[in-house]
């Protein structure tokens, strides 16, 4: 007879094990069909695996037509400037919003959450008309320009994190002669730090993996690794199995970041559920 | 409560100072008649004078332009650039020929054109483009020439060319026989035929023997909805009529079985019943043509235009020519095939090149081979066609007097009206009308044809109340 505490270790590794297997199995027909030739990818069951684990073809084929390390290097451009500026204004915004006083401030708060209930897409035809009107369409500067404004969200992770902050703090400062600048930038920022991290990490998930606005946008050379993937759909036809090898090496930068930074995101998602 | 009042009053401004600012010209919003700027889609300017010019093409056949995917020896995809991208080549010769640079972009649909077109970009000069209304034809494109001067250079083909008003905005320079039978000769060889048959009890018995040596005998690609436009067209030849889909409005029941639309859909979904087609939906219609190209399903019933790229697909050894293509069995009327314009061609209403850009369609249009190796029959007057050898059969049939010609009908005010009576029932967009029935016959329960019969109903009813709430009726 098993014990009642053996049972649920049992149950507990069988669980463990199920949601794995959960996880995995979406994933492996992509890694599967990344290694496959044309022929067993329309020939063979998703689920099989492919013949030659050393074929290196297709990612070869994918990083030469699709021009995948200029489309990565686009893309980190574009995340690293756009969340530097986000993050700046974010946190600018949030401490005003937070420390200050000032006529107005109660319909600033609500405008930025009006912001949240407004769907992105129903305001894209007048804000491409915009952009277009910029002169910034197929520029990077109009991904990055998009991609730059105050996120609502942020200002809310922000100001709750604010809230941990000690105004004495600021008015020690102040006293001490420091400018709100200085203020801002040498005490408050740093102690933003995690706050700030919860914000890179979700949007830049979210923009590392947005498609459409970047498809809008930059329609020619200048391409995310996003955009480039779809270039390998063609009208009616699409080699899935240089499409999989695409998007596999489009994981192994993400993977990358994770291992390296693991404990900033398993922190900063933690203080994002917090707050 | 004063606060939340402005707050109403500001974000009401707001939503109409957007509304104002987004100034998008809808589709048919133009209040000036179009006219062609050249008559007959002729040139007016000096060719000399537009040297250096460069022109943007845009096209959604993509396979033109970066080579066919194949398949080499060792099984990877590949694309067959050497061979296959024939608009690449036709660009260069047009550029060495009159000085005007062609740079070439391939779109994967339309949609990633629009938001160009509504901001007026200057971006786009000749655009290839399958899904436009008819409105947004006329919207986005130049005038390209009347009906009456297409009717002159391309005979009764410009009239199915897409039109608004009696101008056509979208030249199509090929002609082609559609919807017909593309078939792998080895597999109906292997099931005892050497030909696809005449009548469609004969066309049921090869598709049993098919399905017996363990091959699909039809490739549907159900996954999307566009493959079912053949049903559309295949109507036609169960009626005998190339104008069934507007003669719809002579009739309130259109999906029942007495009505041709109404049989039609039903052929096709006995067929699903007797599981004619894949047993598993493709994850891709480069995978549905695969599976004819390497012999794992039988045919496929599309145009003209999948037949090169079936060919294209065939593995390495064997001939492409084993791909090819027939006429539909007799449903009752005869047999039948579709001869439409093919591809198509237009200029941007919002080019800078207009000029530039028409010299490029008519080089197109005068270059037989390109339109043969595109898989169409060169169509301009005066322009020598050369007949691509996968119309060898339905040539014979139709010289024999064994296959009729149904040619494409117009877009006339009945179609219009047709496809508005649709559009109101919700049955439209993404052939729902053929799609809901088809996809009501559970394929585990093929002698259960209740919920079929039901849907029947529904879209006979949905059908009659629309026609008659717009009060459209059939003009003569």
């Amino acid at each position: 007879m098993i014990s009642e505490s053996k049972f649920y270790k049992i149950l507990r590794y069988v669980v463990l094990i199920a949601a794995c297997v959960f996880v995995i199995i979406p994933v492996m027909p992509l890694v599967f069909m990344a290694f496959k030739t044309g022929v067993e990818y329309t020939t063979t069951s998703v689920l099989t695996p492919p013949e030659n684990w050393f074929n290196m073809y297709n990612f070869k084929y994918a990083i030469r037509v699709g021009n995948l390390g200029k489309a990565l290097l686009n893309t980190t451009i574009i995340l690293v400037i756009s969340l530097t500026i986000q993050t700046i204004f974010t946190t600018m915004v949030s401490y005003v919003l937070h420390r200050f006083d000032f006529a107005g401030k109660k319909l600033v708060h609500i405008l930025f959450t009006l912001t949240m209930f407004i769907p992105v897409v129903t305001t894209q035809t007048v804000v491409f008309q915009i952009i277009y009107r910029m002169g910034l369409v197929n520029k990077m500067l109009s991904v990055i320009l998009l991609y730059s404004g105050v996120n609502i969200i942020g200002i809310y992770i922000m100001l709750n994190q604010l809230n941990s902050i000690p105004k004495d703090l600021d008015e020690s400062a102040l006293i001490d002669g420091a400018s709100y600048l200085r203020i801002y930038w040498g005490i408050i920022l740093p102690l933003l730090k995690p706050a700030c991290t919860t914000l890179v990490i979700i949007n830049g998930i979210g923009y590392y993996n947005d498609f459409y606005i970047p498809n809008l946008y930059l329609r020619k050379d200048v391409q995310t690794f996003t955009v480039a993937l779809y270039k390998f759909f063609g009208n009616t036809a699409t080699p899935f199995e240089i499409v999989a090898a695409a998007i596999f090496l489009g994981i192994i930068p993400i993977m990358i970041a994770f291992i390296f930074l693991q404990k900033y995101i398993y922190y900063g998602l933690a203080g994002a559920i917090k707050s | 409560m004063k606060s939340k009042g402005f707050l109403a009053i500001l974000t009401a401004i707001v939503m109409m100072i957007s509304l104002v600012g987004c100034g998008v010209e809808a589709p048919g919003g133009t209040t000036a008649p179009d006219t062609p700027s050249s008559t007959g889609g002729t040139s007016s300017e000096d060719p000399s004078s537009l040297k250096g010019t460069t022109i943007r093409v845009y096209t959604h056949m993509g396979n033109r332009v970066l080579g066919e995917e194949k398949k080499d020896e060792q099984g990877n995809t590949y694309r067959d650039v050497e061979n296959t991208a024939f608009l690449k080549y036709l660009a260069e010769d047009f550029t060495a020929e009159t000085g005007i640079n062609v740079e070439l972009n391939v779109v994967t649909n339309e949609e990633e054109l629009r938001p160009l077109f509504q901001v007026k970009d200057d971006s786009v000069d000749v655009f290839t483009c399958p899904n436009w209304s008819l409105d947004e034809w006329k919207a986005y494109c130049e005038p390209y020439c009347t009906v009456d001067e297409g009717v002159e250079q391309y005979g009764e083909y410009a009239k199915a060319m897409p039109g608004v008003d009696g101008v056509i905005y979208s030249i199509m320079p090929g002609r082609a026989y559609n919807q017909a039978v593309v078939y792998n000769e080895e597999v109906i060889k292997a099931a005892g035929y050497n030909e696809i048959p005449a009548t469609l009890d004969e066309f049921n018995k090869m598709c049993e023997k098919i399905k017996s040596i363990g091959i699909t005998p039809i490739s549907l690609h159900r996954v999307e909805n566009w493959p079912l436009a053949t049903v559309q067209d295949f109507a036609g030849y169960v009626a005998g009529n190339a104008n069934v889909f507007a003669e719809c409005l002579k009739t309130e029941n259109p999906f029942s079985e007495i009505a041709p639309f109404g049989k039609t859909i039903k052929i096709y979904t006995q067929w699903k019943a007797d599981g004619f087609f894949e047993p598993e939906v493709y994850t891709d219609f480069g995978v549905a043509m695969d599976s004819v190209a390497y012999g794992r399903a039988a045919m496929m019933l599309f145009g003209s235009w999948v037949v090169p790229q079936i060919q294209g697909r065939v593995p390495d050894g064997k001939d492409p020519s084993i791909i090819k293509f027939a006429p539909a069995p007799d449903f009752g009327k005869g047999r039948y095939v579709l001869a439409a314009p093919a591809d198509n061609w237009s200029i941007s209403k919002f080019s800078k090149n207009k000029e530039a850009a028409r010299m490029f369609i008519e080089y197109i249009a005068k270059d037989a081979q390109f339109i043969a190796d595109s898989g169409f029959i060169a169509n301009k007057k005066g322009v020598e066609p050369i007949v691509p050898e996968l119309y060898a059969i339905i040539d014979d049939l139709v010289a024999s007097g064994d296959c009729n010609v149904l040619l494409q009908p117009a877009n006339d005010e009945n179609t219009v009206a047709n496809q508005k009576v649709l559009e109101e029932a919700g049955l439209w967009a993404d052939y729902k009308y053929v799609g809901l029935l088809f996809d009501s016959l559970d394929v585990t329960k093929p002698d259960d044809w209740t919920a079929y019969n039901k849907q029947v109903e529904i879209q006979n009813k949905a059908y009659a109340e629309y026609k008659n709430e717009l009060g459209l009726e059939w003009v003569d």
